[in-house]
């Protein structure tokens, strides 16, 4: 066992002998760039001017006002392609190229980590390929002519349930016989180590910018913090500086879609067990013998049906707290934070 | 004599020096009585490959995919199988058979229960795609101390300084992957594949057996004095599906196969 890879009992390699090599080859990549002021100087450039860092932490103050304690809203939103997603692809796509990789692969649910991969490789002229459920392609149209015009090819993935987990199987084969030239970049904090340290490590900066924010507004660390959880990069992002501080309570909000007493949700916590699925072993929806169920959100980015290994981990250790909260409450409070009171 | 089928049967191929014939079916497909008598017409056949369907079988190409798809679809389950190995055993049915499936199944199982059962219905090896070495510990530990149930390595072309490390106590044969991870390619060899397999075997205490993408026997003429066996998965599926799944078109596939393969 190699223990490095392991958060508690969660996370390990389980791919296919021809991966280890493979994996092998990144973590040594990857430990010696994070590691070197030139490969860090050259993440935090493209972080402040391609990406649009650093984003504000903004006050909400009627809001605040109404539930008497004061909210402030780390606007990742706000980074350039429209999610966190990009700050993980820039930090990948530095170390693929680094590795003298030229073809860059990725799997995309909704489409935001696809949108931010052709973006990335648009910027650094690689090849891309996006691999995205069939079901996914035709409910976001818009995000495939997007990657479409940045020059990347989106592969509809026509297996299984046709979903994101399907564009994952699909994007994992394909690395699988091309790992020679081909980096996988993985938008969410799961998958075979050491991705899920690299996806945290890259998303770390959302955390690290908020810390300091926050002591800049209010000369103290905050009580709680809070981010939502599908796989688990934004959340792991927003928790990392704040794990070692014991004072600071971590929530993490999972989907529960229709109700987490009906089958359509996404609450890998609060409803799954642990299992194996996409190299990583982490709370998992999963039926008796182990075939993994569908997941629903009406957030097209958090149906997945697992877990980043850390947040199970996080859990386990009762560090983070995760509370799954369903559609229609999700929705009433989006039309909370955008309407007039 | 060892306590377990697999190791019996390669024995005895290799005194007769012969190679030996291993064919792939998924459990369940179109259900678990036609399992049954594909498995009985393959008296050529020296040893099966049985897949448990799994959702999401990230080690296996469209093929494989599709019919585990329908398996599940048509209500196929680990415990179906373990009932349709039992019945096998209790007919009589002593050819040696290995469970391929992934690692959830038996996690969710329980890895000592699965084990357990492997004993009580008579499988007599496992091989699990997505667990390599360096995660098999806990497997290895349910299995230890029993021969009657043997965890079967896989190598690829691109493991190349791990091999000795994964034939270190290795059992039964090491499965050579051939086309890069994935089956059905059509029979396209890796590049280095004479190499490659060559590699294996001058390293590799027990025998070597050439998986993936292999249609006929003389596909493997090239290799012959280099392998001791040959798998055949996606295109066994392909040519069932076309047959109907008739048992006879089995029979007459691997009768031909095995035929031709001790001939070359």
């Amino acid at each position: 066992m190699n223990s490095k890879a392991y958060y508690g009992e969660y996370g390990g390699q389980f791919v296919s002998e021809s991966l280890m090599n493979t994996l092998d080859e990144i973590d040594k990549a990857f430990e010696e760039a994070i590691r070197d002021p030139e490969f860090i100087k050259e993440y935090h450039y493209y972080l402040k001017q391609y990406v649009g860092r650093e984003t504000p932490l903004y006050l909400a103050e009627r809001l605040s006002e109404k539930y008497g304690t004061k909210i402030y809203l780390k606007r990742e939103d706000l980074n350039h392609t429209g999610a966190h997603k990009i700050n993980n692809v820039i930090g990948q796509i530095l170390l693929a190229k680094r590795m003298g990789k030229t073809r860059i692969i990725a799997e995309t649910g909704a489409g935001q980590h696809g949108v931010a991969t052709a973006t990335g490789a648009a910027l650094f002229n690689m090849e891309c390929t996006v691999y995205m459920g069939k079901e996914d392609v035709k409910r976001q149209a818009l995000n495939v002519m997007r990657m479409e015009m940045l020059g990347a090819t989106v592969v509809s993935v026509e297996s299984g349930s046709n979903t994101l987990k399907d564009a994952t199987n699909e994007a994992i084969r394909t690395w699988a016989k091309t790992a020679e030239d081909t980096f996988y970049i993985i938008g969410s904090a799961i998958g075979p180590y050491p991705y899920p340290k690299m996806v945290k490590e890259f998303q770390a900066v959302i955390s690290r910018e908020a810390k300091r924010q926050h002591m800049e507004a209010e000369g103290r660390l905050p009580d709680v913090v809070m981010a939502c959880v599908g796989g688990g990069s934004n959340s792991i992002g927003m928790f990392a500086d704040f794990i070692d501080e014991p004072g600071v309570e971590l929530i993490g909000v999972e989907a529960a879609g229709k109700g987490i007493d009906t089958n359509e949700h996404a609450a890998s916590m609060a409803k799954g067990r642990p299992g194996v699925l996409h190299g990583t072993r982490s709370y998992l929806l999963q039926d008796e013998d182990g075939n993994i169920q569908l997941a629903h959100s009406i957030s097209a980015g958090l149906d997945y049906p697992g877990v980043g290994p850390e947040h199970a981990y996080l859990h386990d250790m009762g560090r983070a707290k995760y509370v799954p909260i369903t559609d229609e409450e999700a929705m009433d409070a989006l039309m909370e934070l955008t309407q007039p009171p | 004599m060892p306590n377990n089928r697999i190791e019996t049967q390669l024995n005895k191929l290799s005194e007769r020096g012969e190679k030996a014939f291993i064919t792939y079916i998924t459990a369940g497909l179109p259900d678990m009585d036609k399992t049954a008598q594909i498995i009985k017409a393959q008296e050529s056949t020296d040893i099966i490959e049985l897949g448990i369907p799994f959702s999401d079988p990230i080690a296996d190409g469209p093929v494989i995919q599709q019919a585990s798809y329908e398996a599940i679809c048509a209500g196929a389950t680990l415990s179906g199988t373990f009932k349709l190995m039992k019945s096998l055993r209790d007919e009589g049915v002593e050819k040696p058979i290995i469970f391929m499936l992934y690692y959830n199944t038996i996690v969710s199982c329980g890895i000592e229960n699965f084990v357990r059962k492997c004993h009580e219905a008579g499988v007599d090896g496992l091989i699990v795609p997505d667990l390599p070495k360096e995660e098999q510990e806990s497997l290895k530990a349910a299995l230890d101390g029993d021969d009657r149930t043997i965890l079967i390595e896989l190598v690829s072309p691109v493991s190349k300084d791990r091999v000795p490390e994964i034939l270190d106590g290795a059992r039964g044969f090491v499965y050579c992957v051939s086309a890069m991870g994935v089956t059905g390619q059509g029979g396209t060899f890796h590049s280095t594949i004479k190499e490659y397999l060559s590699y294996v075997k001058s390293v590799s205490p027990i025998p070597v057996m050439m998986g993936f993408g292999i249609r006929e026997a003389s596909d493997v003429a090239q290799v012959k004095d280099t392998i001791d066996g040959a798998i055949v998965g996606s295109h066994f599926i392909n040519l069932m599906r076309d047959a109907g799944f008739d048992p006879e078109a089995a029979r007459e596939y691997t009768d031909r196969f095995k035929k031709e393969l001790n001939a070359l």
